[in-house]
């Protein structure tokens, strides 16, 4: 008996030992509060890439310039982020704000679940409040739902022109392409050594990347999806534009076929390709890579000066216990000092249309945020289309699908999606 | 050893004291209580919190509209099921899924069961050829991953660099919707067969050599001694590895989200890969429930057959 009492102590004490050993990591966890006077707001990022000092130099500065609040800002991988903040945030938990995902579509999750706070209140064109009128229009018509805005950009990017010099100047070609008809000259022009390419004209992402397929189709006046919601992928304009394009791969071998964007970058920078359509955070890389590297406007098609913008939404909790410091923040964060800053530093553009830029290769960037259009914005189901629709119908075309009848089941799919009935 | 036993059983019964057993047959159940429940108890807490509970926790959000993040979930039975048995990408999932799991471990098991035949002698250079062999499988999925695309990439990777010397022209291994699957399979196959290989080495070298011996004293050669003395000893090394490899396979995921993303145009989109677009992506956690629930079905059919097959005794 008296040995059942010992094994029996001895296996309570393995139980409260294993339960201490589990309840030991339960404690972290990204939380805020006040002491001492000074409110601690969390942030929650997924800026794991190069651009993150610049973001943390932003937050160290709204930090120096507002004693009464400490902003902590956390990184961590988009994913992550994903799989965690919407239940976080349903249910009252988590950061005060964050950036849920790099895709601004993703905002519609979290206002169906109200989980967000609207920012209304903060809206106006003093120095001290949100001036959404200040953002390009195509953002500010992002992030309004109903009528209210509920986030701001974190950031903002526009797609330029990105061209090999050297390759300009061994094909005899002086200045970059201005013209649609221009591109598609110099891109084939460029594209040396036939069906197995030594180099290729262009090097063209379709997936994992920013989009570069939508640029060329409004070039031109295609679309994807109109502003009532229905497809418009299957129009004139748009087979055109993606019969061209994926005719000029398929068949011309501008670019190679099915790359990612890191693919495509790797492509531009081992200069086996002599040009790409990228955002601002590229052009360190291709000049740490030894290329003597240009950066233009995309070429201006029948419809007009367009490219594509990206930008990052930020939001805030609805259940955050500092509304105010959170709102603070974001206004400081979009107004014209912080944006300045951040651009210089980070070399993207600033997010409002009012701030003047120095740097001719952020200019560049800048200058196209007028006229920049934000992919499938406005869609509850634009992640879906995306990767459902969109990008598969890329992968078809490029691997020589019939352009028509390929986009006329997008256009079936993507009704489905966004419930357009015509 | 049974025979043995059972009279040394009879003798203990006859030799006991009657009257201590009867009260012992006559004490209720609980007071003959095991502490060794005690003992695997926290054992058995845990696997119940965070294994059997998810599990049955997973079933019943499949039943549901069940959207991260939503106030209320709509009760839909098995709408998830139904909408999942008509939806062509789950069955090209589930066929990616297949095809790669049947090549994988049959390669595998193949290469391992060859190399542990070559290898099974001690020397050094067998020693220093097994190392190599079992490398990639200590190594991780997603680096292995990373390193493969990089080789296999047409532009810069070392493999078309290699063929292109050699005249021949480069492949997009994992663009091409004909090479992105094979290409995946051959990696999968890599990373894979040196656990079969030490595996089947250990069997190998547990052969009786007394069996050998009688083998080779009846006449029977290297090939008639492989296939009828060590094969059939090998069986229960081949079942474990063979069960081991299908339930790893069936779960592909990191090296396709590493190398291709399930593409190109879904060619290498695995049953696990699907799962997660669905329920982390797109938030549908009570589909991707369905397409969890379904899976575990499979590999548990999967794994009866296997056992039912490969069926062995100890005195076969």
């Amino acid at each position: 008996m008296k040995t059942h009492v010992k094994v029996a102590a001895a296996a309570v004490a393995a139980g409260l030992l294993a339960a201490a050993g589990c309840s030991s990591s339960s404690s972290s966890g990204s939380g805020s509060g006040s002491g001492g006077g000074v409110v601690k707001l969390s942030v929650l990022t997924g800026f794991t890439g190069p651009d993150g000092p610049s973001y943390q130099a932003l937050v160290s500065q709204f930090n120096a310039s507002h004693p009464n609040i400490k902003v902590t800002m956390d990184i961590q991988p988009w994913d992550a982020i994903g799989q965690k903040l919407p239940a976080e945030w349903a249910t009252g938990q988590g950061p005060d704000l964050a950036t849920p995902n790099f895709d601004p579509g993703v905002i519609f999750n979290y206002i169906k679940t109200n989980s967000v706070l609207p920012l209304d209140a903060s809206v106006g064109t003093g120095d001290a409040q949100i001036n959404s009128s200040a953002f390009p229009s195509s953002v500010t018509k992002a992030f309004t739902v109903n009528g209210h805005l509920y986030a701001v950009p974190a950031n903002l990017a526009t797609v330029a022109l990105y061209y090999n010099k050297a390759m300009f100047t061994a094909a005899g070609i002086a200045d970059p392409p201005k013209t649609s008809d221009e591109f598609v000259a110099d891109v084939k022009k460029l594209t040396l050594g036939g069906a197995s390419p030594t180099q290729y004209g262009i090097s063209l992402a379709d997936h994992q990347t920013i989009e570069m397929w939508p640029i060329l189709q409004w070039m031109n006046g295609g679309d994807i999806v109109g502003p009532d919601g229905c497809a418009t992928i299957n129009s004139a304009a748009s087979v055109q534009a993606l019969s061209t394009w994926a005719g000029l791969v398929q068949n011309d071998h501008v670019s190679p076929v099915g790359q990612t964007g890191a693919d495509a970058d790797t492509l531009f920078s081992a200069k086996k390709a002599a040009m790409e359509l990228n955002g601002p955070w590229a052009a360190d890389g291709f000049r740490k890579a030894g290329i003597d590297v240009g950066i233009a406007p995309v070429p201006v098609g029948s419809a007009g000066p367009v490219t594509i913008a990206s930008t990052v939404p930020m939001m805030i909790a609805k259940n955050t216990k500092h509304k105010t410091e959170a709102l603070e923040f974001l206004s400081w964060w979009t107004g014209k000092t912080a944006q300045a800053a951040f651009s210089k530093s980070s070399g993207f553009p600033p997010s409002r249309t009012d701030v003047t830029v120095d740097d001719p290769n952020v200019a560049v960037f800048a200058q196209a945020l007028p006229t920049a259009r934000l992919y499938l914005a406005g869609l509850p189901s634009s992640s879906q289309i995306d990767s459902d629709v969109y990008t598969p119908l890329l992968g078809q075309l490029t691997r020589g699908a019939d352009a028509q009848k390929s986009a006329d089941a997008a256009a079936k799919s993507i009704n489905q999606l966004t419930g357009c009935k015509s | 050893m049974a025979h043995l036993a059972e009279p040394a059983a009879e003798a203990a019964n006859r030799s006991a004291p009657r009257g201590p057993e009867r009260r012992e047959r006559g004490r209720s159940p609980r007071s003959r209580f095991n502490p060794a429940y005690l003992f695997v108890a926290p054992a058995l807490l845990l696997a119940a919190v965070f294994i059997v509970w998810p599990i049955i926790q997973s079933g019943w959000m499949s039943l549901h509209d069940w959207t991260i993040g939503d106030d209320s979930h709509k009760w839909l039975g098995f709408g998830n099921y139904t909408e999942l048995f008509h939806d062509s990408r789950f069955w090209n999932s589930l066929k990616v899924t297949l095809v790669y799991a049947v090549f994988v471990v049959v390669g595998q098991v193949t290469i391992g069961l060859a190399l542990a035949q070559w290898l099974r002698r001690t020397t050094w250079y067998t020693m220093l050829l097994r190392s190599a062999f079992f490398f990639p499988t200590i190594a991780s999925l997603a680096v292995t991953g990373i390193v493969w695309k990089f080789l296999l990439d047409p532009q810069v990777g070392l493999v078309d660099g290699w063929l292109g010397k050699l005249g021949f022209h480069a492949q997009a291994w994992l663009q091409d919707t004909h090479l992105a699957l094979p290409a995946l399979i051959a990696v999968g196959i890599w990373k894979n067969f040196g656990f079969s290989m030490i595996v089947l080495l250990a069997g190998v070298q547990g052969v009786s050599k007394e069996l050998l011996e009688a083998a080779t004293l009846d006449g029977a050669g290297a090939v008639a001694r492989f296939r009828h003395v060590t094969l059939p000893a090998l069986r229960p090394a081949i079942l474990f590895c063979v069960v081991i490899g299908t339930v790893n396979a069936l779960q592909l995921f990191d090296l396709t989200y590493v190398m291709t993303d399930g593409g190109p145009l879904f060619h290498t989109e695995s049953i696990v890969m699907y799962l997660y677009q669905r329920g982390f992506v797109d938030f549908r956690l009570g589909y991707a429930s369905a397409i969890a629930w379904v899976l575990f079905l499979i590999i548990i059919a999967v794994s009866v057959v296997q056992l039912r097959m490969l069926r062995y005794r100890d005195d076969d």
